[in-house]
């Protein structure tokens, strides 16, 4: 791909790299996003830095991998017929075995071609061009070609889908001129904004720039489906139609899930489990533990926290982790009372201690947050100044938005990624009572809370690791958007991400950040004290598992001792 | 006799029809919420909630959509569940007799153990022996069935590693992944039945019937299998035929606790995931579970108590 045109974004960053401006880290990202292969990224920033350096991935370490064997694996089983609708990351771990993506970012954030080969933006990041692999086929025997790829977009961008991923690929996106009963306005996919160039070339056609296509095209909703999926019924699990090296044989929701690697040759290479059973153990964390202290499961989705210590003493067992920009993040429904008054929102942010938050409610695993979802490990995090706790700055807001005499709120919590989120709220409602706010916490199950989490006026939701934060941005604080759980709505702070996100210049887009964090910071939008380590167990005769700051687990390279 | 049994079984019809009633009221209609959200989801709009209220009767008036409701149910039809995306027969009868399975094994060592020692512990009230079993049966009734799950995890999975942690059974049925399952519901339960046989023996012993007996020189195993037994398990009997009832709710605890797939943490299942047609046919079958063995315990009573048949 580099031979045909190198987009002249790879000769900015190789200037920042040389003048240390920016990491080996951003450097491999961003030139790989601009469709440098991995690889040929790796050698340019040897080449710069003057040390060989070696991809995380190593794919010699392969050859030593035994053929065979059935991973047994511990995760919830949920229903999983449409991709583009998943709202949990658990659905498309099964799916993932079967439905691929376009392109796979690996554990350390960089972006690789998968069904697509080889990409190139143009050089106003405006239009991006997909070359996709020839000779794959669709376990139904159908060739994979630039049909199915515009048939998954033109499904995505259509609001009767619902899918999350209208969100992330709004640069596609033109109004209807109609408005939901929110008053926001309903969206449609532009025209021509997915083209057809040949039969494996797809041409996406954007209306602002945006640098982290290739990456929104590794979020888990965006798994490609057969062109014929909605005709055949709609649903994998009852139709597993894929590219990938592995079949559904059994599925049971609450219960089991039985991928078995298909007879055909897998374009992506060896493929070594012969079977993968998801064993569904239910809500309970210390099940897990269980189950992998006997030796029931190999691997676990996730070890909670308060399960960490444990797992830790236990012989046979590895805890693997990876530092991740997962957050809970306890919003205000800006458009509710008492959260339409900035006053009130600003007066609940300014009584949380960070620090104490990260320290009691996650045990100190992972880095202090600063109320606007940007993480100091997101390439583009631009430093404010620190953000403290002010309990008579609390006072006095709330007193001018006529709460002389305090106030008091419910706030929702789910614990829908561990009780780390109830306690997180739990310390909040302890600062918060300093300044007279009283937090009523309203502790329901799992599954209710997405019935609420964008209902609520105030309630703590768990947010996934995205490598870069324009990511998350555009999905959870764009106006209209359907992850908007906050109902947030500032033109400015639009402009000011969509500037930030066309941006490739790594210390530009820094600097256009800081509007963009500001203006979320002080809009009061959300308290959001850390973003969390990620970890997981795993048994010692599991050989090439990857923990993953997604969790976009993948079993294709891993094989049992 | 026949007009008892004819009146037991309105009874229970009766009090099915209530429960229905209340089912119907508390999940079918708006008090907890839009049905139609719960089952299109949060990304739905109210025209596609409205055309499905329409498409699935919801627009019909109460009383007429209950004694639908009432006949799907009474010819077998239970709608479909919103978690599993399908029939909910078909997702609840396996579980059910997963639960079975789980309930014969508890029963079938529970039942004789507790009434060996109850008997035992009545036979010879303030005895050493008595004294024993009485404090073991208090102790192991007064741990709640959480923490006793912790415990014998703790002993026999983390620590001596003899049995397996979890019981999903998802390589299909093995019996070693029931024992710990098990164990948790005997060790909470026999105490309890136990303790109600050893006051009914006790209660008998005390009798001027077996004291008769007793002093008209019959051997005391005699006293004991013919005249005593027959009397003292009487009140066992109910109790467990009880026992049933608590089975299927007390099962939730242990079933989460260890993963198996069975009744319980189906009923919990559908209740965090607002599965409304399945709630309501797992309610109902434990309804039905509760009245039927009642019934056959009140049927059963009589027969093996003459004063209630003929007063």
């Amino acid at each position: 791909m580099t031979e045909k045109k190198v987009h002249p974004g790879v000769e900015q960053m190789k200037k920042s790299l040389t003048d240390g401006k920016c990491s080996r880290r951003e450097f491999l990202r961003t030139v790989t996003l601009l469709g440098v292969s991995a690889t040929a990224a790796y050698s340019m920033a040897g080449k710069i830095l003057g040390k060989n350096i070696l991809p995380d991935m190593v794919s010699t370490a392969f050859a030593a991998q035994k053929k065979g064997g059935v991973l047994k694996y511990g995760m919830q089983v949920q229903e999983m017929a449409d991709p583009a609708t998943y709202s949990w990351t658990q659905k498309s771990i099964v799916s993932r075995h079967i439905v691929e993506y376009l392109v796979e970012t690996g554990p350390d954030n960089i972006t690789r071609p998968a069904l697509a080969e080889s990409w190139e933006a143009s050089d106003d990041l405006k239009s991006w061009t997909f070359h996709l692999r020839k000779g794959i086929k669709w376990s139904n025997g159908d060739d994979f070609n630039a049909d199915d790829v515009v048939f998954n977009f033109t499904r995505w961008l259509d609001p009767k889908t619902g899918s999350s991923n209208m969100g992330l690929f709004d640069a596609m996106l033109e109004e209807t001129g109609e408005k939901d009963a929110k008053g926001n306005p309903i969206k449609r996919m532009s025209k021509n904004a997915v083209q057809k160039v040949d039969n494996h070339t797809v041409k996406l056609n954007l209306n602002s720039p945006v640098l982290s296509i290739p990456e929104n095209l590794y979020n888990y909703p965006t798994g490609i489906v057969h062109r014929n999926f909605e005709k055949e019924g709609g649903d994998l699990s009852k139709n597993p139609v894929g590219t990938g090296p592995y079949t559904l044989t059994e599925f049971r929701v609450g219960e089991l899930a039985v991928l078995k690697k298909r007879k055909e040759p897998w374009w992506g290479g060896d493929v070594f489990l012969d079977e993968i059973r998801i064993i569904d153990l239910g809500e309970d964390a210390g099940a897990y533990l269980a189950a992998i202290a006997s030796k029931q499961v190999d691997v676990i989705y996730n070890l909670d926290l308060t399960t960490l210590e444990a797992a830790k003493n236990i012989p046979g067992i590895k805890v693997v982790d990876i530092p991740s920009t997962q957050t809970g993040v306890i919003r205000m429904k800006v458009n509710k009372e008492p959260f339409t008054d900035v006053r009130v929102r600003k007066a609940v942010q300014m009584t949380c201690d960070a620090q104490r938050q990260l320290d009691i409610s996650h045990q100190g695993l992972g880095i202090v947050a600063e109320h606007h979802h940007v993480a100091k490990i997101h390439p583009e995090y631009f430093a404010l100044p620190p953000f403290k706790q002010d309990i008579a700055g609390a006072k006095k807001l709330l007193a001018e938005a006529g709460y002389p005499n305090g106030i008091e709120l419910t706030c929702n919590v789910g614990n829908t990624d561990g009780v780390w989120e109830q306690d997180s709220v739990a310390v909040l409602k302890e600062d918060a009572a300093k300044a007279g706010i009283n937090i009523k916490m309203n502790v329901m199950p799992m599954a209710q809370y997405w019935d609420v989490w964008t209902k609520a006026p105030l309630s703590l939701t768990s947010w996934t690791h995205r490598p870069l934060a324009v990511m998350v941005l555009g999905l959870a604080y764009r106006t209209g958007v359907p992850w908007n759980e906050s109902s947030y709505a500032n033109p400015e702070f639009d402009a000011a991400l969509t500037e930030a996100e066309s941006t490739l210049d790594i210390e530009q887009r820094r600097v256009k950040m800081e509007k963009v964090e500001k203006i979320l910071q002080d809009d009061a939008v959300m308290v959001q004290p850390f973003f969390r380590s990620v970890f997981t167990a795993v048994r010692d005769n599991v050989v090439g598992f990857e923990m993953h700051p997604t969790r976009y687990y993948r079993f294709h390279k891993v094989s049992l001792a | 006799m026949v007009t008892l049994i004819v009146k037991r079984f309105g009874f229970m019809i009766f009090t099915m029809i209530i429960v229905s009633l209340i089912l119907f009221m508390l999940l079918e209609t708006e008090l907890t919420g839009d049905p139609a959200a719960r089952v299109l989801g949060q990304f739905s709009n109210e025209e596609q909630r409205e055309l499905w209220r329409e498409q699935h009767g919801y627009n019909q008036p109460m009383m007429l959509r209950y004694v639908k409701w009432l006949g799907n149910f009474a010819t077998g039809n239970l709608g479909e569940s919103i978690r599993f995306k399908g029939p909910v027969a078909d997702v609840m009868l396996p579980r059910l007799w997963n639960t079975a399975i789980l309930g014969f094994w508890t029963f079938a060592i529970m039942i004789p153990l507790s009434l060996v020692l109850g008997i035992l512990s009545g036979m010879k009230e303030g005895s050493k022996l008595d004294r024993a079993i009485s404090v073991f049966g208090i102790l192991t009734t007064s741990v709640p069935e959480f923490a006793s799950a912790v415990i014998f995890s703790a002993l026999f999975v983390f620590g001596l590693k003899w049995l397996p942690g979890t019981s999903s059974m998802s390589g299909g049925f093995e019996f070693k992944q029931l024992i710990l399952p098990a164990m948790v519901l005997i060790v909470y339960d026999f105490g309890y039945v136990a303790r109600m046989t050893r006051a009914s023996m006790a209660e008998v012993m005390t009798s001027q019937y077996i004291r008769t007996a007793v002093l008209k020189g019959l051997p005391y195993k005699s006293v004991i299998i013919k005249h005593a037994l027959r009397n003292a398990l009487i009140a066992p009997f109910t109790v467990i035929m009880l026992q049933i009832n608590w089975l299927l709710s007390g099962v939730i605890v242990v079933e989460f606790f260890f993963a198996y797939k069975g009744f319980g943490a189906l009923i919990l299942e559908a209740s965090l995931n607002n599965d409304i047609a399945l709630l309501e046919a797992c309610a109902m079958v434990a309804v039905c579970v509760a009245v039927t063995t009642q019934t056959i315990a009140d049927i059963g009573y009589t027969f093996l108590n003459p004063r209630i048949r003929f007063s």
